[in-house]
C-alpha cells in the first residue's frame, strides 16, 4: 500500500511537471534545472528559486522558461535578471569580479616560494 | 643580509594579511536586491484597470506618479492603506496608481469599497507579469515616478518615517 501511494504522488508530481513546462525539450529542461539552481531568490535572501516555495521564484522560474522557449541564451538570461535584481540574484561568482580574491593568495604563494628558494640557495653552508 | 631581506618580507606579507582580514571583517555586508531607482517605468500599453478600461499608456511620462503594489490577500497592504489615504489627501496634484497583484476582481473592489480607495484607478495584474517586469518581489511596494523615470522604490510598507526619510525630498 505503502508503494501503491508512493508511485501515485510521483506519477502526480511527473505530470504536474511536465504541464508546467511543457514547450521545453529535455535540454531546454536542463537547461531551465541550471539557471534555476544558479538565481538567487530575490524574497528570501537566502538559497536558489529552485529552492525557494515563495511566489517570486515559481514567477521567475515559469518567466526563464518562456525565455528559454523564446530562444535566449544563458547568458542573456542571467544578463536580464541581473539587469533587474543587481548582481546580487546571480549565485554564480564570475573571477574577474573578484580577481583579487584569486590572484592575492597565488602571488603570496609564488613570493614565498621564490624568497625560500633564493633564500636556501645563497645561505652559506 | 637576505636573512634580513626575508624576515622583512614575511613581516609586510604578514601585516599585509592582518590587515585585509580587518578590513574585511568590518567591511558592512550590503548585498542586497538592487531597487529600480533610476529606470524608465514599463510600458503599460494594453493594460487595463480594475473595472476593465485601457490604461492610456502615456499616463507615467509626465509629472509625479505615486505607484503601489497591493493585494486584498496582503496584510501588510492592509496596515499601510490608510497612510496612502493620509498622502492622496495631503498632495492632492499627486497621482496614485495601484497595481492590483495577484488578485481577483471581486476580492479587490470588496477591499476598496471597505477600505476606502486612495488610487484614481487601480491596475489589474493579476498574473503579476507586468509587476515582474516592474522588478516587484511581492506587495507592497512603492514606486515614486517623475516623468516617467522611478526616482525612489521602496521594498515593503511605506509609514510617516519612510516618507520622510525616502519620499519628502522630492516634493
Amino acid at each position: 500500500m505503502k508503494y501503491f501511494f508512493s508511485l501515485i504522488l510521483l506519477l502526480t508530481l511527473i505530470c504536474q511537471t511536465s504541464q508546467l513546462y511543457e514547450g521545453l525539450s529535455d535540454d531546454q529542461l536542463e537547461r531551465l534545472e541550471h539557471l534555476s539552481e544558479n538565481i538567487r531568490c530575490p524574497k528570501c535572501s537566502y538559497g536558489n528559486i529552485n529552492s525557494s516555495n515563495a511566489q517570486i521564484s515559481k514567477d521567475l522560474k515559469e518567466e526563464i522558461a518562456q525565455l528559454i522557449i523564446e530562444g535566449y541564451k544563458d547568458d542573456d538570461i542571467f544578463e536580464i535578471m541581473e539587469d533587474r535584481y543587481g548582481n546580487y540574484i546571480n549565485l554564480q561568482t564570475k573571477p574577474k569580479d573578484n580577481l583579487v580574491l584569486y590572484l592575492l593568495p597565488l602571488a603570496i604563494l609564488v613570493i614565498s616560494i621564490l624568497f625560500v628558494t633564493i633564500y636556501t640557495i645563497k645561505k652559506p653552508k | 643580509m637576505m636573512e634580513r631581506l626575508f624576515k622583512t618580507i614575511f613581516l609586510v606579507i604578514f601585516s599585509l594579511l592582518i590587515i585585509s582580514m580587518i578590513v574585511v571583517l568590518n567591511t558592512p555586508k550590503t548585498a542586497s536586491i538592487q531597487t529600480q531607482d533610476g529606470k524608465t517605468f514599463p510600458d503599460t500599453t494594453n493594460l487595463r484597470q480594475l473595472n476593465g478600461e485601457l490604461i492610456n499608456p502615456f499616463e507615467f511620462d509626465k509629472g509625479k506618479i505615486l505607484v503601489n503594489i497591493w493585494a486584498s490577500w496582503c496584510i501588510t497592504c492592509l496596515v499601510e492603506h490608510p497612510f496612502l489615504e493620509k498622502i492622496s489627501e495631503k498632495y492632492p496634484d499627486l497621482k496614485l496608481v495601484g497595481i492590483n497583484y495577484k488578485d481577483t476582481i471581486s476580492k479587490a473592489n470588496n477591499y476598496l469599497e471597505k477600505n476606502g480607495d486612495p488610487f484614481v484607478y487601480s491596475i489589474f495584474d493579476n498574473t503579476g507579469s507586468f509587476a515582474l517586469k516592474l522588478g516587484v518581489t511581492g506587495a507592497p511596494e512603492t514606486f515614486l515616478i517623475i516623468d516617467g523615470i522611478i526616482v525612489e522604490h521602496r521594498i515593503g510598507e511605506v509609514n510617516q518615517v519612510i516618507w520622510e526619510q525616502d519620499f519628502e525630498i522630492f516634493f
